[in-house]
């Protein structure tokens, strides 16, 4: 029998804000809908209980600045999802379940390589915490991340972004007319991981039709092509119709189908704050289509009474953008600072909004152009008043770039006149140093 | 309440203790008759000879007769009737009664979707019209509504007012699957109930005892007589020996209870001097319900198991065929090999050695040899209880967590203890306390603990608010209660004083005196629409937990 795992975790103490969409209430009807269908009496669902994921797991995925202290107080409940996810995803790749729903508050794609604290409601990258505690314990190699919220899934990109061992691809509506305005066709990887990422900008309007017509003949190619040891679905639900953030046209059933098309091994909740109209029935379809159940007989109470663009409408749309993407090619700016060790670097700047506490974060990156393997990276990260550094060694990184990698974390401790912390990510030998000015090294 | 009666009225045997100011005055077990149990109860109270019967104060009686009638299929058969709406397809789950599906659906707040469709509802007349009838009615989400079971019943009684009709929503806590089957068995067994009751009480009367008598639950509690839904009554046979447990324990102590019987082993936990509770409901047979039930294990071992040989040894058999080789039986079990080991003194010593000696090769059949194949079904037997208590632990400690405080502060590993009765309990005390790493102590007067159990049992309260201040209407889970919400839309302090009627109110309906009450913090979740607040749910949940009136002495 398919076994499949179900981690329920709605932090009913915890939220945002009073009034805020990441409230207690959100999974409230969920959890209703669940009991009451009786899904957990199915024979071949497994619930979990769930677990914190340690900062030494965060710290393999991403930057928590200035240090991992100073967000000590704020990271409970997204310590306790991102460790409900590798519970799951552990229990995956052991063969304990055939797959999984991470169904955890609260989300995490939108957080990044660098974190100075919560934007677009998420703090830790739940799926990225997850994909690299994989690989660093349990030998997983090639991972592919489909996410399907309606927002771009920018944090998950940047953190895999010249990683070319994670195929990212990235469903959403188009980012000139939502949050958080990125994900266009032209973000296709790094030097190192060319074409590791996809982004799909879809039109407001769509629906299941075109929603599936995209999977099948984009997604799902690209996907089999890629040839992953494992796929994650980032699975946020405000595609649906009566979601209040979003413009898009999905239905539960749709949703059903996606799975069901995917075939995730793990699906892991991201958005999705229709909580009374989609969610309870979302996610019920999900978990049907997981576990190999009908899911045709799910249906919100709610009628779809808004305009869908037809399939006639989106598949030349998307034809077009398929065109767009194909004739896109690499160019990078080569750029090093005096104290670089030797190689190509590829520099590109961006800047990072948070929305949740209305302050903004600089990045300057720099990778280490690599034929072999993922390359190191060099984040500089103001945040005013304060900069901070990320030095990453790679996954099965090349003997040059951990040299190069040891070299850059050399020169910040001791010419760190404008720095006051640092990150040294050494995912090759899984060891994570922070550097504090006022603290000192702290080994996690 | 001085003087305690209690009574265990087995599918075997009938067990009977008499209590007085908590010293176990007399004790009796007596076969049970089940075509005339009248017979039987009055020659447990023979038996027992009780001095002055008048002055018994309170009888408890725990029963397999349910648990039986569901296992054996004696149920009448009942015609079920669901609002199943839309979502999971029923027969994903496994149903082992026919149903009839009608439109008509809610949501989980309880409101409307779709109403019921009348014309059906005349389809239903000709099957029904005849004839005292069994039916059950449940509605998905009824435990938030319970309007259509309602209009239903009323519908189908001014056609046939001899129906006998049970509704959902007097089961209120969600799982719409589990929901319909304890409805369905809850009709289904009334009949059954209500004839025990009526012989129970025949018995008492002929023997002009005054003294209230209760039903023990399967949640340790006692209720009286009349008040008990007669599903409740299932599974009371392993809470008693985890209530007789306790009346022998330090108040707080944490004790892994091992009941060793002849067929089978019940396996329960205390911790801190409070049984656990299972997080899902009783399972009996085919049917999952929403029967509260303690946390226990039944594993088919016991000191009559049959031990077979084979090519590599012996297997030890989940079944029983007879008594043990040393008490005149066929077959070695268990109960041979601590009768060779000298670990019990009753049974032939001689037929024990004979009995072991049948599953080793001729040319093996020395002492040596003998005293390993011995020791190595001690350690089989040990080990599997071993396997049952740690999947019982694992039970207690990986609970789902749905909040950030109950994820960080996680069930700490207690101390525990072990307490073993049953026929093969002095055999077995030494070899399982060095597998559980527990000291061991051997329960008294174990030939009857259930019937101790019982009588000892108190009253237990359990009441789960869920209120919803915008759609203002509460209910409560155990009971079944629906109402109405005329309070403000944010209450603080008025949902505890709201709780505490509907206890009050509970507790004097069902005769329960009110003691040791266990608050659960309430959940507030305010309901956002927009950006303002519009109301609340809250959830919250007062308990009085299974217990025992005192402890007994020895």
């Amino acid at each position: 029998m398919k076994r499949t795992g179900i981690l329920f975790f709605p932090a009913f103490d915890w939220s945002l804000g009073d009034f805020h969409p990441e409230r207690e209430e959100r999974l409230l009807y969920t959890q209703e809908q669940l009991f009451e269908e009786g899904v957990l009496d199915l024979p071949q669902i497994k619930q979990f209980s769930p677990c914190v994921a340690s900062i030494h797991q965060v710290l393999r995925a991403q930057a928590l600045l200035p240090n991992p202290r100073v967000h000590a107080d704020t990271l409970d409940a997204h310590l306790i999802a991102a460790g409900s996810a590798i519970l799951l995803g552990e229990a995956r790749v052991r063969g304990d379940i055939a797959n999984g729903f991470v169904l955890a508050r609260p989300p995490g794609h939108h957080s990044g390589g660098t974190v100075w604290g919560n934007r677009g409601f998420c703090t830790i990258n739940n799926e990225a915490v997850l994909v690299n505690h994989l690989r660093a314990r349990l030998g997983v190699k090639k991972i592919a991340i489909i996410d399907t919220d309606v927002h771009h899934g920018d944090g998950t990109q940047d953190i895999f972004y010249h990683d070319p061992n994670v195929l990212f691809i990235s469903l959403h509506q188009d980012g000139r007319t939502l949050y958080p305005g990125t994900g266009f066709v032209n973000e296709k990887g790094g030097p190192n991981a060319w074409e590791q990422t996809l982004n799909i900008p879809l039109p407001p309007g769509t629906g299941d039709e075109g929603y599936h017509y995209v999977l099948e003949n984009w997604v799902l190619p690209r996907l089999q092509a890629f040839a992953p040891d494992l796929i994650i679905n980032s699975a946020g639900q405000d595609n649906h119709f009566t979601d209040p953030l979003a413009s898009m046209n999905l239905t539960a059933g749709g949703y059903g189908r996606i799975t069901e098309l995917l075939q995730p091994d793990l699906a892991v909740l991201e958005g999705g704050y229709s909580i009374e109209g989609a969610l309870p029935y979302v996610n019920l379809a999900i978990l049907l289509a997981l576990a190999g159940e009908d899911y045709h007989h799910v249906r919100e109470p709610q009628k779809l009474d808004r305009p869908v663009l037809s399939l006639a409408t989106i598949k030349p749309y998307i034809e077009a953008l398929k065109k767009q993407h194909q004739t896109i090619k690499p160019s990078f700016t080569i750029r090093k600072k005096a104290f670089f060790p030797t190689g190509n670097w590829i520099y590109s700047p961006h800047s990072v909004y948070y929305d949740t506490e209305g302050f903004q974060e600089n990045r300057h990156d720099y990778v280490r152009q690599c034929n072999h393997c993922a390359g190191t990276v060099y984040i500089e990260s103001d945040r005013s008043p304060h900069k901070s550094i990320l030095v990453r060694i790679p996954f099965q990184a090349c003997p040059e770039c951990e040299q190069a990698g040891y070299d850059l974390w050399d020169h910040l401790l001791h010419h760190s006149d404008d720095c006051i912390s640092g990150l040294l990510q050494n995912q090759l030998q899984d060891k994570f140093s922070v550097w504090h000015r006022k603290e000192g090294l702290t080994l996690f | 309440m001085p003087n305690r009666v209690g009574i265990d009225v087995g599918g075997t045997y009938t067990d009977a203790v008499f209590i007085h100011n908590g010293r176990i005055e007399r004790t009796a077990k007596v076969p049970t008759r089940s075509v005339d149990l009248v017979e039987t109860i009055l020659n447990a109270f023979d038996t027992l000879k009780i001095p002055d019967e008048q002055v018994i104060n309170q009888i408890t009686v725990s029963t397999t007769l349910v648990t039986n009638g569901i296992l054996q299929d004696q149920l009448p058969s009942v015609e079920l009737l669901l609002f199943s709406g839309h979502g999971m397809s029923l027969d994903a789950l496994p149903w082992p009664v026919n149903y009839r599906e009608l439109s008509g659906e809610m949501d989980f707040r309880g409101r409307e979707i779709e109403p019921p469709d009348q014309r059906e509802w005349e389809k239903l007349k000709s099957d029904l019209r005849e004839g005292p009838t069994h039916v059950a009615i449940v509605g998905k989400f009824s435990h938030r509504n319970g309007l259509h079971e309602e209009q239903l019943a009323s519908y189908l009684r001014q056609l046939n007012p001899s129906l006998n009709i049970a509704l959902g929503h007097e089961w209120g806590q969600a799982n719409f699957y589990r929901r319909s089957l304890t409805t369905y068995l809850s009709i289904g067994v009334s009949d059954l109930y209500h004839q025990f009751v009526q012989q129970l009480q025949t018995a008492v009367t002929a023997r002009k005892i005054k003294a209230p008598i209760s039903i023990l639950k399967a949640d340790g509690g006692i209720l009286p007589l009349a008040k008990l839904r007669p599903i409740d009554s299932i599974y009371s046979g392993p809470a008693a020996s985890v209530l007789a447990a306790l009346t022998q324990l330090e108040t707080t102590a944490s004790c892994i209870v091992v009941d060793i019987g002849g067929t089978t082993t019940d396996i329960g936990l205390i911790l801190s001097g409070v049984p656990l509770l299972s997080s899902k409901g009783a399972q009996i047979g085919p049917f999952s319900t929403l029967v509260r039930t303690l946390a226990v294990r039944s594993i088919p071992v016991g000191g009559d198991s049959v031990i077979r040989a084979t090519d590599q040894g012996f297997i030890l058999e989940n079944y029983r065929l007879g008594p043990a080789y040393c008490l005149g039986g066929n077959i070695p079990t268990p109960t041979d090999a601590m009768r060779y080991l000298g670990l019990i003194d009753y049974g032939n010593e001689q037929l024990a050695e004979e009995g072991l000696a049948s599953i080793l090769p001729e040319e093996r059949r020395t002492q040596t040899f003998l005293y390993e194949l011995a020791t190595a079904i001690i350690e089989r037997m040990v080990e599997k209880i071993a396997e049952a208590v740690d999947s019982l632990k694992r039970e207690w400690q990986e609970e789902p967590a749905y909040k950030v405080w109950e994820v960080l502060h996680p069930h700490v590993n207690q101390a525990f203890q072990t307490l073993v009765s049953g026929g093969g309990a002095r055999g077995m005390t030494t070899a399982l306390g060095k597998r559980l790493g527990t000291p061991v102590q051997l329960g008294a007067f174990s030939e009857v603990s259930n019937a101790l159990g019982a009588a000892m049992a108190r009253s237990t309260l359990d009441c789960t608010l869920h209120l919803d201040t915008y759609m203002k209407q509460y209910r409560v889970e155990e009971t079944g209660e629906q109402g109405k919400w005329t309070g403000s839309l944010r209450p603080y302090l008025e949902v505890e004083g709201f709780m505490d009627t509907l206890v009050q109110k509970q507790a004097a309906r069902y005769g329960i005196m009110i003691q040791d009450l266990e608050k659960e913090p309430f959940d507030f979740f305010p309901i956002v629409q927009g950006s303002r607040t519009v109301g609340q749910i809250v959830r919250g949940a007062v308990h009085l937990r299974a217990g025992v009136i005192g402890r007994v002495h020895v």
